[in-house]
């Protein structure tokens, strides 16, 4: 999927994040802070690049602010904002396995 | 309590007593109204007002929240809705003011630093990448050598002012770099006068100008600079735009010389160019290395000092001849042929 526009996803609540994503010519950029870095940041990542390469996304801006949400919240609001993004609707329920 | 609060969205040009109720908020918390913002978040626990955020273009401003309902799930909810809401109207990237003791709760919503006036103001924006990959871009231009200049102008529009000042600059620099102001709040639309700098500024051979950013003279960085035709200078943080250039900008393309005509007519531009001296060159203000400033006297036309905006006075009474003489020739033909009559139209 191509990022079209910017789009965001989710809240600064607890138990969520918020994610924006932005076009840009370049790589994949992630930028992530979280208030469980130090014990789950890699797997934050690794959840988030997943996501990502099964979206079919190769060029963006990712930036996240996890507020200690769930494997399964970061997937969804992902993928939510990617489509807004690349301005799809339909849903690719694979993508939140 | 938290089923009890309400967020939305008021227009407080529009709602007195919305306004009314964010002057009292504003007020308990020490914090003044300010002119011009378009929109505020608002957070009600029943009838009561207990927090805003205000939403002025892309500047967050005037947030406040009652003392008892900080430092739980409102603000972060405050802070989410201001974003979304800014997104609606088009706005990504989003900057703050704030006093440093506040900095590390915005730190806590995705805000990052991006300079800091001691004890007084950080200015931070909502992206840990922005200023970094803008820097990374303007490295593409740089160019090595002992004495690196720089311009920044809006010049609106561009005067024979403009054309001896980046001239001069020039031949004392190995390199300079013009930069027009990006804002497009001026008479002169920034594709216009970025056009103009284009044209007139041929036959200078090491030069290279650049597009403006919103991290030089821009509303996020330096506001008042676009209220000044409304004669609004109020508190002026023009330090933060200057620390921003000293330790973000000038390090990326190696500047070492920041170039700028004397100021005598306008008050917000001339304080801009002393607080220069003060935050570009004091060697223990700013985190990147210390900047030679270097005030160059304007050029004269008559006896007076060549402005823009005499220009653009002389444009309004349609006064085109003596135009003719402070402006070059794509200038004035620019003004001729777009400028007159759209001045003429809207008279």
């Amino acid at each position: 999927m191509e990022l079209k526009q910017e789009a965001l996803a989710g809240t600064l609540e607890s138990s969520d994040l918020f994610i924006r994503v932005s076009p840009s010519e370049d790589p994949l950029e992630i930028a992530i802070e979280s208030e469980v870095i130090h014990q789950f940041g890699e797997q934050i990542r690794a959840t988030v690049e997943e996501v990502l390469a099964h979206l079919g996304v190769t060029r963006g801006v990712i930036v996240i602010q996890d507020k200690g949400a769930l494997d399964c919240t970061i997937r969804a609001r992902l993928q939510a904002a990617v489509m807004r993004a690349a301005g799809e609707t339909k849903m690719d329920w694979e993508a939140l396995k | 309590m938290a089923e009890d609060l309400e967020f939305y969205t008021v227009d407080p040009d529009d709602e007195d007593v919305e306004r009314r109720d964010i002057k009292k908020l504003l007020t308990e918390c020490g914090l003044l109204y300010e002119i011009g913002i378009e929109a505020f978040v608002v957070c009600r626990d029943g009838e009561k007002l207990v927090a805003c955020a205000g939403l002025q273009q892309n500047v967050i401003k005037d947030v406040a929240i009652l003392p008892d309902y900080r430092g739980g799930a409102l603000s972060l909810t405050l802070v989410s809705e201001v974003t979304y809401l800014a997104h609606s109207r088009g706005y990504s990237t989003l900057y703050v003011y704030t006093e440093p003791k506040n900095a590390e709760f915005f730190r806590g919503c995705g805000f990052y630093d991006l300079v800091e006036m001691p004890d007084t103001v950080v200015l931070m924006e909502n992206t840990p990448i922005g200023i970094k990959s803008y820097c990374k871009q303007l490295q593409k231009h740089r160019v090595e050598g002992a004495k690196i200049g720089c311009v920044v102008a809006n010049a609106n529009p561009f005067t024979y002012g403009h054309r001896y000042l980046i001239e001069q600059a020039a031949k004392e620099c190995d390199w300079l770099h013009l930069f027009m102001v990006k804002e497009d709040v001026s008479l002169f639309t920034y594709q216009d006068r970025y056009y103009l700098a284009e044209e007139n500024i041929q036959g200078i051979p090491n030069l290279t100008l650049h597009a403006g950013s919103q991290y030089m003279v821009s509303r996020a960085t330096f506001s008042c600079y676009f209220l000044k035709d409304q004669g609004i200078v109020g508190k002026c943080h023009t330090a933060v735009d200057l620390l921003m250039f000293r330790n973000h900008i000038a390090p990326a393309l190696g500047i070492t010389h920041r170039f700028v005509g004397t100021e005598p007519f306008c008050a917000t531009t001339n304080k801009y160019n002393n607080d220069m001296m003060v935050w570009l060159q004091d060697p223990v203000r700013g985190a990147g290395p210390a900047l030679d400033v270097v005030e160059i006297p304007r050029t004269e036309y008559g006896g007076t000092a060549i402005s823009a905006s005499e220009v653009r006075r002389h444009l309004r009474s349609g006064d085109l001849d003596r135009i003719r003489n402070l402006v070059p020739p794509a200038t004035y033909e620019l003004l001729k042929t777009k400028y007159v009559p759209l001045v003429q139209a809207g008279a």
